[in-house]
C-alpha cells in the first residue's frame, strides 16, 4: 500500500494513490466510514451512499490532502460532514412538506447481516439483527453531539482527533463521551 | 470487568457488522463510480482538440471574402466624371488653346 494509506499523520503531501493503492485504501477504511455513517444517520441505504460519496470525494480532492492528519481522520471528517448534510437535507425536505423519501431508521437487509459461513445462519442472523437494532436505537436516542462523539470513538478515533474532526475542544469531547457512555452502558448493559 | 475493558467492549458493540460479501460489493461499487468519473474526465481532456478540429473545419469551409469589386470603383469614378458634364458650360467657355 502507498504511504497515503498509513494511519499516522505524514506532515507532507503523500503520493497519489494508483489503482491498487486506492483499492487498498477502500479496503482498509470502508468499515470505519460506513459504521460512522450508519450510526450518524441510522439508515443503511444513506450510510452506503455516504460511504461511496466519501471515497469519491477523497479521490477527487486527493491533492488537497496534505497529510497533516491521518488518512483515516480525513476520511471520517468527510463522512461526518456528509452525514450532517444528510440531516440538513432531511430537515429541508420536511420543511417544504415533501416528507421523508425513505422510512427513518431503515434497517440493513438480512442478506447484509448474514455471516458468510452458512452454518448457524438463522440464529446468528437473528441475533445480529437484534443487536443492530438495539445499538442503533441507543445511539439515535443520544443528543446529536454525544452521538457524533460516540460514533467516532467507536471507530477507534482518539479524543484529540474527534475534537479535530468535529471542531470541538478536547474537554468538550471528553464531557460528551462521558455522558454518552453512561447512557449507552445503561441501554446495552446486557451485552457488556 | 475493568473500566477500560468495559469501554472497549462498548466501542466494539457500536461497530457495524456486515458480511464479507457486503464489503466486497460496496468496494466494487466505489471503484466503478471512480472509473466513471475518470472516463468523464478523460472525455473532457479531448474537448480542446475537438474544438480546434471544429474551428479548423469551419475556417476551411467558410466562403472567402473577395476584395471590393473593381468595377464598382470605376463606376463611382465614371459618375464623378458625369457630374463634370454639369460644368460643360464652363468648359465650352474655355478657349480651345487653353484646354
Amino acid at each position: 500500500m502507498s504511504e497515503i494509506g498509513t494511519d499516522e499523520p505524514q506532515g507532507h503531501a503523500p503520493p497519489e494513490p494508483d489503482e491498487t493503492g486506492f483499492s487498498g485504501i477502500i479496503e482498509e477504511h470502508q468499515r470505519h466510514v460506513y459504521s460512522l455513517a450508519l450510526r450518524l444517520t441510522g439508515n443503511a441505504a444513506a450510510a452506503d451512499d455516504i460511504t461511496q460519496e466519501t471515497f469519491i470525494s477523497a479521490w477527487k480532492h486527493r491533492k488537497g490532502f496534505r497529510g497533516e492528519s491521518s488518512l483515516k481522520t480525513w476520511l471520517l471528517r468527510i463522512a461526518a460532514n456528509k452525514a450532517r448534510s444528510y440531516w440538513r437535507w432531511k430537515k429541508l425536505r420536511a420543511w417544504v412538506g415533501l416528507g421523508p423519501r425513505e422510512p427513518d431508521g431503515e434497517a440493513p437487509s438480512l442478506e447484509e447481516l448474514l455471516p458468510d459461513d452458512p452454518a448457524g445462519r438463522p440464529e446468528q442472523a437473528a441475533a445480529a439483527a437484534e443487536l443492530e437494532r438495539r445499538v442503533q436505537a441507543a445511539i439515535s436516542a443520544l443528543p446529536r453531539c454525544q452521538g457524533e462523539v460516540a460514533a467516532l470513538r467507536a471507530q477507534g478515533v482518539k479524543v484529540a482527533e474527534v475534537a479535530e474532526i468535529l471542531g470541538m475542544a478536547e474537554g468538550t469531547v471528553k464531557a460528551h463521551w462521558f455522558e454518552a457512555r453512561k447512557k449507552l452502558e445503561t441501554a446495552l448493559g446486557e451485552y457488556l | 470487568m475493568k473500566d477500560e475493558d468495559k469501554e472497549d467492549r462498548l466501542l466494539s458493540l457500536l461497530a457495524a457488522r456486515r458480511s464479507d460479501a457486503f464489503w466486497a460489493g460496496q468496494k466494487a461499487r466505489i471503484m466503478a463510480a471512480r472509473s466513471e468519473i475518470r472516463g468523464i474526465a478523460r472525455a473532457w481532456l479531448l474537448a480542446p482538440a475537438a474544438i480546434a478540429l471544429v474551428m479548423a473545419f469551419a475556417l476551411t469551409r467558410a466562403p472567402r471574402h473577395e476584395p471590393a469589386a473593381e468595377p464598382q470603383a470605376v463606376t463611382v469614378a465614371f459618375l464623378e466624371n458625369l457630374d463634370m458634364l454639369d460644368d460643360m458650360d464652363v468648359l465650352e467657355a474655355v478657349p480651345e488653346e487653353e484646354l
